[in-house]
């Protein structure tokens, strides 16, 4: 039988756990503020480290209504939970925090 | 009388040693073409849209990393690939099996797959737009499309040329076909699909730049294609870099011990004629 590369499976199998984690450990970290999210839908800000580019706006879009972009900040309306948590995720993502949708 | 006895004047440096020192002359011509690139730029006095410089194309990789960008497109990419050769190989044996096996499978099919062969799959891919509409299902069929050729032909190749005196003696001692299958015709076969994965997997790959320029919005070939569109040449050729590293991480950590555990051991290849 041909031998498969382990090591080299194991490795990337490794970096894809670590980010995995990491993720998860930065979603909650996050969230702490906002917890428990259990408002069906709800209005949020979310900030970046930097402007927003098109690949943002269009991974936000997917999460919910994207209102206005100003500065770092993206305001986002009718987000569920789950979207909120998943955009959580991603390290791009410095905070979110509630917003009264005005 | 005395006897003289040569003795070698070195003894051969370890394979461990041998591989440092190709790795470093390979590092060296890397460190070279860079540093002249980089002391080009001045002298050829074009602006970063035209003409980056390496250390743009750094800043270029830094900045998609932080943003995000390269991480999501890169995993969409080879979600894409990994999709479509695996789909493609399947296919590909399987069809090179029949058609191997069945006189009236191979004189049916023969015309037809000739004739798709020759259309390369960028000419499927505004058709496939058209029927499944942009991302995943339209990059995936082009590559399968890719992949499925060369691993049906390469099979095809091993089912026909599997030594005859195996299956008679199989079929002598009462095996079924099933049984011919799995244990002369297979195994004969394998280095000639292995083959044809290795060249499957390459198209393969220069395919998904190609599909992903037509039919996505994200992806390492989209990358490639935004980056000029927003004047950002420098994240073009970042795109360039990481598809040829991946090409050569797959290469080197997958297809190459594959290649060597069947194709080379059973002494298929040049480089094994030669060990003898």
């Amino acid at each position: 039988m041909p031998r498969v590369p382990i090591w080299a499976t194991f490795a990337i199998a490794a970096v894809l756990l670590a980010s995995w984690i990491a993720a998860l450990a930065g979603s909650h970290r996050k969230l702490a503020p906002l917890s428990p999210l259990d408002v069906p839908r709800g209005d949020y800000s979310i900030t970046l480290d930097f402007p927003p580019e098109r690949f943002h706006q269009l991974r936000l879009q997917d999460a919910g209504r994207l209102v206005e972009v100003r500065g770092n900040t993206v305001y986002m309306k009718d987000m569920a939970p789950s979207a909120v948590r998943e955009i959580a995720g991603n390290y791009w993502v410095a905070s979110i925090a509630r917003w009264d949708g005005r | 009388m005395s006897r003289v006895i040569a003795l070698p004047l070195a003894l051969p440096a370890p394979r461990s040693s041998r591989r440092l020192a190709r790795l470093l002359k390979g590092f060296a011509g890397v460190a070279i073409l860079l540093l002249a690139w980089e002391l080009s730029v001045p002298l050829v006095g074009l602006g970063p849209y035209f003409y980056p410089a390496p250390t743009h194309v750094a800043t270029a990789f830094v900045d998609l990393m932080r943003k995000g960008i390269l991480p999501v497109y890169f995993a969409d990419s080879m979600l894409r690939y990994v999709a479509g050769l695996s789909i493609g190989a399947v296919l590909g044996v399987a069809g090179g099996v029949l058609i191997g096996l069945n006189r009236g499978a191979a004189m049916t099919l023969s015309p037809l797959l000739k004739f798709l062969f020759a259309i390369v799959e960028v000419a499927w891919i505004p058709i496939f737009v058209v029927w499944f509409g942009y991302g995943l299902k339209t990059i995936v069929l082009a590559l399968v499309y890719v992949v499925f050729f060369p691993v049906l032909y390469n099979t095809l190749l091993g089912v026909r040329t599997a030594p005859q005196i195996l299956v008679n003696a199989l079929r002598s001692l009462g095996a079924n076909r099933l049984q011919v299958l799995r244990y002369a015709i297979l195994p004969a076969a394998l280095p000639s699909i292995i083959t044809g994965l290795r060249v499957g997997a390459g198209f393969a790959f220069r395919g998904l730049v190609f599909a992903e320029i037509i039919a996505a919005k994200t992806g390492i070939g989209y990358l490639i294609f935004e980056g000029t569109q927003t004047q950002q040449t420098a994240r073009t050729i970042v795109g360039m870099i990481v598809m040829g590293l991946t090409w050569l991480a797959i290469d080197q950590l997958y297809l190459r011990p594959l290649e060597r555990s069947t194709v080379q051991r059973w002494g298929m290849s040049v480089d094994a004629e030669q060990r003898r």
